[in-house]
């Protein structure tokens, strides 16, 4: 036997058999309002469904939020592969830029090197003569060596002039 | 543009060596025995440049190379050896200044030190060193920047 709460419910589902429904609809106080509640009721269940729905739906937009995170990252992986393929293909237009850079770098070499040339060019023509710092002999070899030096500027040498060395014999004149 | 920087490269490089041979230096260095003979030979070539000064400092009419080293002087710290038989001439570059090579010189007669030098070597005005007497003649060492 169903309690007056089955029967409201299955009424409000229209889910009773014509007898019951009769019977039902009979012990009912005030039909009026009765059915009244019935379309509050089905106004709700409408409500909930749509609710229901709008709950699903949401579940779809967080799983596409998820894809659509997921596609986000993957974009920007590739973006990321592809900045680096951008950075091939700066390093190619560097190419560009290291020619120019040589070529700069070769003005300054070749400016620098024609300083140094001009540099050198007064050294090799200079005044300069050969200086002797200093000199000395073995005291014992030669205990009465001396030793003095001088330049001559019309021949453009400098001597280094020994008097005293140990002398020896022809044979070491030998090549 | 590959070929482009390649040949920049190549062009530096060639630019490069030749401005590094360019910057050589070549320093010659003898053992001369200076003699008055009847007949003197030919001066040697190496002392062609500086036949007058040896002539009329040293009183010698022949000059014969006994030994010699030529050595190329590319930062001026080489160091080398012109030897005869019985002598060797040590030769240590010490740098360069605007005055020509600092060397230190050093003649021995077989392991033994007869006279040792430092010197500025000029690159236009070569060095005389008298050495000691050799039979009639005079042992001389030379040093020409060349």
């Amino acid at each position: 036997m169903k309690t007056f709460e089955e029967k409201w419910t299955a009424w409000l589902d229209g889910q009773l058999s014509d007898r019951e429904l009769a019977q039902f609809e009979a012990s009912l106080p005030d039909k009026a309002a009765a059915e009244a509640e019935k379309t509050e009721a089905k106004k709700l269940g409408a409500f909930l469904k749509r609710e229901l729905g709008a709950r699903a739906l949401t579940n779809e937009e967080f799983f596409s939020h998820q894809l659509r995170e997921r596609i986000a990252r993957e974009s920007a992986g590739e973006s990321r592969k592809s900045g680096g393929r951008r950075i091939e293909v700066s390093t190619w237009w560097t190419i560009r830029r290291l020619l120019w850079t040589g070529t700069a770098s070769l003005v300054v070499f070749l400016v620098l090197a024609i300083f140094v040339m001009r540099d050198k060019n007064p050294a090799e023509q200079s005044q300069y003569l050969t200086q002797i710092l200093n000199a000395r002999v073995d005291p014992v070899v030669s205990p009465n060596a001396t030793i003095s030096m001088f330049e001559t500027k019309e021949d453009r040498v400098t001597v280094l002039w020994t008097e005293g060395l140990q002398s020896l014999p022809a044979d070491y004149a030998a090549k | 543009m590959a070929r482009s920087l390649l040949l920049s490269a190549a062009f530096a490089l060639v630019l490069g060596t030749a401005t590094e041979l360019r910057g050589a230096e070549m320093v010659w260095s003898g053992l001369v025995i200076a003699e008055n003979v009847a007949q003197p030979h030919p001066i040697p070539p190496e002392l062609t440049g500086i036949e007058r000064p040896l002539k009329r400092l040293f009183g010698y009419n022949q000059f014969q190379v006994i030994g010699q080293s030529r050595k190329a002087l590319q930062t001026g710290q080489e160091d080398w050896l012109a030897t005869s038989k019985f002598f060797g001439l040590h030769v240590d570059a010490r740098g360069e200044s605007q005055a020509g090579y600092v060397l230190n010189l050093k003649l021995y007669k077989e392991k033994e030190l007869l006279l040792e030098t430092d010197a500025k070597l000029s690159k236009r005005s070569p060095l005389l060193i008298k050495g000691p007497q050799v039979g009639g003649g005079q042992l001389l060492l030379v040093l020409v920047v060349q």
